[in-house]
């Protein structure tokens, strides 16, 4: 949260910058069966977010010490491609990206259902080709979606959201701008069907009030989202 | 990569395809697969483009950054050109540090551009021993079903074309187009039950031996050049299957821009 306080983001009319009310989400298009080589796959924008996914398996788990004899593991790799932002990434080990990439593996174990495949392993590729805010938000988003184009049997599918807080205001899914001046991020995975969660972040600075409304701004917007994903996976080849 | 098993089977049966001149998918031996290219399409690169050949998916970016010309050259930008497989691209790549296969991919690809000349570094310089442009093209790969090689060459020239130089943004001026002269293309043969065929797929590339990379640039001058695999070739296999990249490198070169 870069926090300056200062840095005008919603007018007189309570639109923000890029003309959304508070709780409007960026606009979102989702596709799947994008990458042919893969079991399962999901591009997505979002914003100008743009996230690929791929999803290998169930296959062999190796290192055979990752097995586990009674489920399978979900391996998941998150990463910004080096053109994804403005300055350029370099390409190779970063914290942020293996954080990214165990939380989302966390939310998405919580919903597949691991015991169908013992010893086995599921690889799920991330790959942010064009980064806006929110990326980790799509990541997990397009993951779910991918899952179920490949026919992994899951509980239900995640939809992650973030909402924040700019110039005192609560909005819902925070744009470039508003997540780098803004003073709060609430990124949130929901399940649609239950209304439970299985993913949880926020830093920043929220009131009870507020922090209840960026709550019901994600769980509100996720079902917004969750209807589109539903029409991308019928309307597939498939 | 995982060095994969290669079933007998896969190489008995390419080489039966070979001997009645035909291939897994059908196709001709020196014909490739269906090309798409689009460019501009990656909002926050510089520079961008996407190359689609049969199930081979590739992203290329164009980004750039200030840099401070070597001490040996001082009037000198710079051009960087970097690859990464990661392991979306097929469930043969594995995550960690670029396996020497992706090392190769990279560095091929990046003689040929760099070789040709196409961009010239002296344009680059903005104050001469202060400050220069680094032009850094990184090339992505989505899907792996075989020639990525081509694929990326490809995807990194018509890149390197499209790309707008970002002066305003670093306040050293007005922003435009990058130059670039040339049109370096490359041609990659793989041995196939036998015999060399032209754009590979993944299954040919797994139950093949040697390939070579043929990076023509205009008027046919060659600029680079690999073997790769283990294997033997006569001049006279290399003599046909450079007559044939002459004639494709020509025809691609149409359809960059």
């Amino acid at each position: 949260m870069g926090g300056y306080g200062d840095v005008q983001m919603i007018d007189e009319n309570g639109l923000r910058m890029d003309g959304r009310k508070p709780g409007d989400v960026r606009p979102i298009t989702i596709e799947t069966g994008v990458i042919p080589v893969a079991d399962g796959s999901c591009r997505m924008t979002w914003g100008t977010n743009e996230a690929i996914v791929a999803v290998y398996g169930p296959m062999e788990a190796h290192p055979r010490k990752i097995q586990r004899q009674d489920r399978a593991v979900i391996d998941v790799a998150y990463n910004m491609a080096p053109f994804s932002t403005t300055d350029r990434i370099r390409p190779g080990f970063n914290r942020r990206s293996r954080e990214i990439s165990k939380v989302t593996k966390d939310a998405l174990e919580s919903v597949v259902l691991l015991e169908l495949y013992p010893r086995s392993k599921i690889r799920v590729s991330i790959e942010i080709v064009s980064a806006e805010a929110g990326t980790r938000c799509v990541g997990l988003t397009a993951a779910s979606v991918a899952l179920a184009d490949a026919g992994i049997p899951m509980t239900d599918m995640v939809v992650s959201v973030a909402s924040g807080k700019i110039n005192d205001v609560v909005v819902c899914d925070l744009n470039k701008e508003e997540d780098n001046y803004g003073e709060a991020d609430l990124p949130m995975g929901v399940l649609p069907n239950t209304g439970e969660l299985v993913f949880l972040q926020m830093d920043g600075d929220l009131s009870p009030a507020e922090f209840k409304q960026a709550w019901d701004y994600n769980v509100d917007a996720a079902m917004e989202v969750h209807k589109l994903m539903v029409e991308a996976l019928k309307g597939g080849d498939n | 990569m995982s060095a994969p098993t290669v079933p007998n089977l896969l190489r008995d049966h390419l080489t039966d395809l070979a001997l009645n001149d035909s291939r897994l998918d059908g196709r001709d031996q020196f014909e490739g697969r269906d090309l798409k290219l689009e460019t501009g399409i990656l909002p926050r690169a510089e520079g961008s483009a996407k190359v689609t050949m049969g199930n081979t998916i590739v992203l290329a970016g164009v980004k750039f950054q200030l840099m401070t010309p070597y001490p040996d050259r001082p009037n000198q930008g710079g051009l960087m050109c970097s690859c990464e497989v990661r392991p979306i691209a097929g469930r043969h790549w594995e995550a960690g540090p670029p396996s020497p296969e992706a090392i190769e991919l990279g560095r091929v690809v990046d003689r040929g551009i760099r070789e040709s000349g196409c961009i010239d570094v002296d344009d680059l310089c903005i104050i001469p021993g202060e400050k220069a442009w680094q032009v850094i093209l990184d090339l992505h790969a989505i899907s792996d079903d075989g020639n990525l090689f081509d694929a990326f060459a490809l995807a990194g020239i018509a890149a390197l074309r499209s790309a707008i130089i970002p002066a305003e943004r670093f306040e050293v001026g007005e922003d435009s187009p990058l130059k670039v002269s040339k049109k370096p293309i490359m041609c990659s043969y793989h041995k196939v039950g036998g015999r060399f065929v032209y754009d590979a797929s993944y299954r040919e590339e797994l139950g093949g031996d040697e390939r070579i990379h043929i990076t023509l640039g205009d008027d046919d001058h060659v600029h680079s050049l690999q073997k790769g695999l283990k294997g033997i070739f006569t001049a006279d296999e290399f003599e046909e299957i450079m007559e044939h990249a002459k004639a494709r490198c020509a025809e691609l070169r149409e359809i960059v821009d």
